[in-house]
């Protein structure tokens, strides 16, 4: 009977109920959108971030993502390469080797990054080819080629074609040094990183710094972005090795990652700041109505009703409102994720965000943005329905009656 | 009806009441001695502000007294818990109100049922209750309606049969002709006359209407918050 009595009464309260029921759809909407935009800008950012450059998840011999080290490797790739690609949520993995020296182009030199790679595996990894902005990829074989970094090429005045001078030391203390021909320029969307890079054939940088059969890294990738944790335990209980460090991109990118935590606690505090302003309200209509209905809850106590029963009264009008007020809340709120979720929103000015360039920003249709505004407004309505439950239990019937 | 040996229902002990709304003290009863036995159909009659409605209100634990005791069926009710006194007023009182006072989203059949449903009473006993009682005062055809589509008499006869229906020892009625004809207000008392005579219950009215006065067995008159004549006819 008291559902009975709580929905017949939302019924005839129409512009009360109304009013009550716009505030939580509102706000349930916004919170949607505002959870559904800012996870499709980072789904959007990490998917670039880690598809682009650090993959997934890393391998390391242990202590070199602290301290990076040409001496510090993997030495069995082969092995490790095989393990890795049994895992059966692996896409692709990349062995890299890192290494810092001269390099010169005719009467120019800088500081150069020399970056080793399996230039298959990386671009199935990091599609490591779709970044070439002029010439072409490195050849599948070791060839004596050097794909270079946008802003390196500037620096060095280096086109493709041009001739580069690599300097360094190698890995038994004798000088490395060798000529490569420039056959491409990469724009890999890290400014930073063009400034220095000079990518190698994987072959030819393991000679260059006599680190045969050796790397530093090996980027894996995995079908979905979710299962990154799984994979990484798997990858380090197959591995069984301790010398061998798995990480996580969450590990590797650490600052990117916090960077963006930070930014979805900032994210949390709007949410916190639409459901107060909500709640606000919520708590006005419910008040307003409690004080209307004085006399009626002084009648239903009259007549044998509980202040108990009074109290669920009041919460349960509050949630039937608050369930109906989700509904069409989360109707609205996957059509306008899905929306933005196709076209997105071209930003007036690109921004820089972890080294890479964002223009557009895309939202995305996902159970957290419909789970978390239906919890915070299902909790911010009984919240708010207390105090007016409570006011309306504690009436005394017969000052209740009094009232008109 | 046969009528069965009388008993104490209502006795107050010195019933005090002081309202003390701006901060000055208003003495609405000065310790009043009452006690209403089973069966009576008593009006309390006085002018407006002799304390007839806070007497009603306190002998039905509406509202505490300041000082003195109720005792009720044989508990004091001044003593109970409100949930306590939800529980007894459910199941010992039935209330009639000048303004008729009756569930505004509920239809007439759910009005009168909504007091057994808070007791607990089954289904078909209700639905046999409330048809019998919406017969004893001529309602029958307007279960469904609401409130608002009865007129001022139907309502009061819909706020009688809710009283009257789960049987209560006691039914105690404020004004309840006040909003009335006198034709409509004539039926009503000849009806809870007739109910009185053939259940027993106790029937306490409040009242200034010489009507209700007159079909009244006794007749307790208060001024300023005390009994002032007290006569059975």
């Amino acid at each position: 009977m008291i559902l009975k009595i709580a929905f017949r009464n939302i019924f005839r309260q129409k512009r009360r109920t109304i009013l009550t029921a716009l505030a939580m759809i509102v706000g349930f909407t916004l919170s949607s959108v505002f959870i559904g935009w800012s996870d499709g800008t980072y789904s959007n950012m990490i998917s670039t971030f880690t598809g682009n450059r650090i993959g997934h998840i890393q391998v390391h011999s242990r202590g070199y993502l602290d301290k990076p080290s040409l001496y510090n490797t993997i030495n069995d790739v082969a092995i490790v390469g095989e393990t890795i690609q049994s895992i059966p949520e692996v896409e692709a993995w990349a062995p890299r080797l890192f290494a810092s020296g001269i390099g010169s182009v005719n009467e120019k030199s800088t500081a150069v990054r020399i970056i080793g790679i399996d230039v298959t595996r990386e671009t199935k990894a990091t599609q490591f080819d779709k970044k070439v902005i002029e010439g072409t990829t490195l050849a599948e074989t070791a060839s004596g080629q050097a794909v270079i970094g946008k802003g390196l090429a500037k620096i060095l005045a280096a086109t493709v074609g041009s001739e580069i001078v690599v300097f360094s030391q190698a890995a038994d203390g004798s000088i490395a040094n060798d000529l490569y021909e420039v056959v491409g320029i990469i724009e890999s969307g890290d400014a930073i990183t063009d400034r220095v890079a000079c990518y190698l054939h994987i072959e030819d940088a393991q000679q260059l710094f006599v680190l045969e059969g050796r790397v530093h890294e090996i980027v894996i990738t995995v079908s979905k972005i979710n299962k990154v944790a799984i994979v990484t335990e798997d990858v380090q209980t197959r591995l069984n090795d301790p010398l061998l460090e798995v990480s996580p991109w969450q590990v590797v990118a650490k600052s990117f990652y916090k960077a963006m935590k930070a930014d979805q606690q900032g994210d949390a505090i709007g949410r916190v700041i639409i459901m107060l302003i909500v709640a606000i309200g919520v708590l006005n209509t419910v008040l307003m109505s409690v004080l209307e209905r004085t006399r009626e809850y002084g009648v239903l106590k009259a007549v044998g009703t509980k202040p108990r029963q009074i109290f669920l009264l009041v919460v349960t009008e509050v949630i039937i409102i608050a369930i109906a007020s989700i509904c069409i809340g989360a109707i609205l709120g996957i059509f306008i994720n899905y929306l933005l979720s196709i076209n997105g929103i071209k930003l007036p000015q690109e921004f820089t965000y972890g080294g890479m360039k964002f223009g557009t920003m895309y939202a995305e249709v996902n159970m957290r943005s419909l789970i978390i505004p239906a919890i915070t407004v299902m909790l911010s309505a009984i919240i708010v329905s207390l105090f007016p439950a409570i006011k309306a239990a504690r009436i005394l019937p017969a000052k209740a009656m009094r009232t008109h | 009806m046969e009528q069965t040996k009388k008993h104490e229902v209502i006795v107050t002990d010195k019933v005090t009441k002081i309202f003390d709304p701006d901060g000055i003290p208003v003495n609405a009863l000065n310790g009043i001695d009452l006690t209403i036995t089973s069966g009576e159909f008593t009006a309390i009659v006085g002018p407006s502000g002799s304390g007839k409605t806070t007497f009603l209100n306190i002998i039905s634990g509406l509202d505490t007294p300041t000082e003195g005791k109720v005792t009720l069926s044989g508990k004091i009710i001044s003593e109970m818990s409100g949930n306590e006194l939800s529980d007894f007023r459910r199941d010992n009182i039935g209330f009639i109100f000048q303004a008729y006072n009756l569930i505004p989203v509920l239809t007439v059949e759910e009005n009168v049922e909504y007091i057994m449903l808070l007791a607990g009473v089954s289904k078909t006993e209700r639905h046999q209750r409330v048809k019998k009682m919406l017969e004893a005062v001529g309602l029958e055809g307007v279960e469904d309606r609401l409130p608002t589509q009865l007129s001022g008499g139907q309502q009061q006869r819909v706020a009688i049969a809710r009283a009257m229906v789960s049987e209560p020892t006691i039914i105690l009625a404020d004004e309840p002709t006040a909003n009335l004809d006198s034709k409509t207000g004539n039926d009503l008392l000849d009806m809870m006359r007739r109910l009185n005579d053939e259940t027993g219950m106790t029937f306490i009215f409040s009242t200034h209407d010489p009507m209700v006065m007159d079909s009244a067995r006794r007749l307790i008159t208060l001024r300023d918050g005390q009994v002032d004549t007290d006569e059975t006819k």
